[in-house]
C-alpha cells in the first residue's frame, strides 16, 4: 500500500512539473523586470487560470465520454498543443534573452511596448497550454484515485495525503525556481533555466513529431536505428521522466534523430553563432 | 544582420510557426478513422495489471486496440514506440488505431502505475 501511495504522489508531481517549469521560470523572469514588463504577470496568471478551467473541462470530458472520443481527433489536438507550446517556449527564450541584454533602452520606446503586447498573448497561450495539457490527465488521475478509494470503502485519508504530498512537491519545485532566481546571480539563473526550457521544447517537438507519425502525416523514414533501452529505458519511473522532459528515445527512428539534430543545430546557431556579430554591431 | 536582429528573427519565426500549427489544426479539425473491417484486439487494465502481457498482432496491417480499464484506479495506456497515449478513467473503455507496424516487439505500459512491468505487443 505504501508503494501505491508513493505512486500517487509521484504521478501528480510528474504530471505538473512541466507546467511548473514554464510558469516558474517566466514568473521569476517577470518579477525581475521593471514595471512595464511586470504587466506580463497578469497575462501569465490569467493563462494559468484559463488552463486550469480547460483542464477540468477536458478531464471531465475524458471521464464521461472516454468511449466515444475519436482517437485521431484527440491525438491531433494533443499534437497541436505540443507543437505550439514548443514554438512558444523557444520564442520566449529568445525574447527573454534579448530583453535581458537591452532592457532599459528597449523598454522605453513605444514601438517596443507594442511588440511586447503581442508577446504577452504568447505568454498567456503558453501558460494556458502548459497547464491544460497535463492538467486534464491529472484531473482524471485524481478523480479516479479518490473515487477508487471511496468505493473500496477504504480510508480516503491515505490517497488524499499522497495527492497533497504530490502537489506539495510540485509547489516546492516552483518555490525552488523562485528562490533560485533570487539566490543565484541573474546571469547564472538565466543560463540554467534557458537550457531547461530549450530541452523541454525539444521534448515537446519530438513528442509532436511522434504523434504526427502515429497519425500517418509524416513518414518515420526508418525502423529502429539502435536500442539503448538496456542502458537507459524510455519507460518506467526514471526513464519515463527523462524521456518526457528531454525527448530521449531508447529506440529511435530516423525522423526523430533528424528532427532532434536539426532543432539543436538551429538553436546552437541562433544562440552562439550570432554572438560575435552582436558585439561588433 | 546584427545578433539582436537574428534573435528577433528566430523569435518571430517561432511565433509564426506556432500560429501556423494552431491554424492548421483548427482547419483540419477532427478526422475520423476507425473502419469496420479492422481486426480488433483487446487490452485490459486492472489497477496496474495489464492483460495480456504479450499480445500478438499482424505486422504491416491496420488494426484496432480496444482498451478497457476494469480496475478501480485510473490507467494510462502509453507506448513511446507505438506513439500513442490514452488516459482511461476507472471503468472507462476506449480504443486506438494502429496504422502499420514493422515486425518486432513493442513495449507498452500503464503510465499511471509506473512501477508495474511493461507488457509487449508482438507484430508478426
Amino acid at each position: 500500500m505504501g508503494g501505491q501511495l508513493g505512486n500517487i504522489a509521484f504521478v501528480i508531481w510528474r504530471e505538473s512539473v512541466e507546467a511548473l517549469l514554464v510558469i516558474g521560470i517566466l514568473n521569476a523572469w517577470l518579477v525581475r523586470q521593471q514595471d512595464i514588463a511586470r504587466r506580463g504577470q497578469v497575462f501569465l496568471w490569467a493563462g494559468v487560470v484559463a488552463g486550469l478551467l480547460l483542464a477540468v473541462a477536458l478531464g471531465t470530458a475524458l471521464l464521461l465520454f472516454g468511449d466515444s472520443l475519436e482517437d485521431d481527433a484527440q491525438q491531433a489536438y494533443q499534437t497541436g498543443a505540443m507543437l505550439v507550446a514548443a514554438a512558444l517556449i523557444v520564442q520566449m527564450v529568445f525574447w527573454m534573452r534579448k530583453h535581458g541584454r537591452t532592457l532599459k533602452r528597449e523598454l522605453e520606446t513605444s514601438l517596443q511596448q507594442a511588440a511586447d503586447r503581442s508577446n504577452w498573448w504568447g505568454v498567456f497561450v503558453l501558460a494556458l497550454i502548459a497547464v491544460a495539457r497535463e492538467g486534464s490527465e491529472t484531473v482524471v488521475f485524481l478523480y479516479g484515485t479518490l473515487s477508487a478509494a471511496s468505493y473500496a470503502s477504504a480510508s480516503l485519508a491515505g490517497p488524499v495525503m499522497a495527492a497533497a504530498i504530490g502537489f506539495g512537491l510540485a509547489l516546492a519545485t516552483y518555490y525552488l525556481l523562485q528562490v533560485g532566481s533570487r539566490v543565484l546571480s541573474w546571469r547564472v539563473f538565466f543560463r540554467i533555466t534557458e537550457v531547461m526550457l530549450l530541452v523541454l521544447a525539444a521534448s515537446l517537438l519530438v513528442n509532436g513529431i511522434d504523434n504526427l507519425v502515429g497519425l500517418g502525416a509524416l513518414p518515420p523514414l526508418s525502423g529502429r536505428l539502435w536500442d539503448s533501452s538496456a542502458i537507459l529505458p524510455d519507460s518506467g519511473p526514471i526513464g519515463g521522466l527523462v524521456g518526457a522532459l528531454t525527448g530521449y528515445r531508447a529506440r529511435p527512428y530516423l525522423l526523430q534523430v533528424l528532427v532532434f539534430a536539426l532543432y539543436w543545430g538551429i538553436i546552437y546557431w541562433a544562440l552562439y553563432w550570432s554572438r560575435p556579430q552582436a558585439k561588433t554591431a | 544582420m546584427t545578433g539582436f536582429d537574428r534573435f528577433r528573427c528566430a523569435a518571430r519565426a517561432a511565433h509564426l510557426f506556432a500560429l501556423f500549427v494552431l491554424g492548421a489544426f483548427i482547419l483540419v479539425g477532427p478526422v475520423g478513422t476507425s473502419r469496420a473491417d479492422d481486426p480488433v484486439f483487446r487490452i485490459e487494465f486492472n489497477d496496474g495489471k495489464v492483460t495480456p502481457q504479450r499480445l500478438e498482432v499482424p505486422a504491416s496491417t491496420r488494426f484496432k486496440l480496444e482498451l478497457h480499464n476494469a480496475g478501480k484506479t485510473p490507467a494510462e495506456f502509453e507506448s513511446r514506440e507505438l506513439r500513442k497515449e490514452k488516459v482511461l478513467g476507472p471503468g472507462v473503455s476506449s480504443f486506438i488505431v494502429i496504422r502499420t507496424l514493422d515486425p518486432g516487439e513493442y513495449d507498452f505500459f500503464d503510465d499511471f502505475h509506473p512501477n508495474a512491468p511493461p507488457a509487449v505487443l508482438i507484430a508478426k
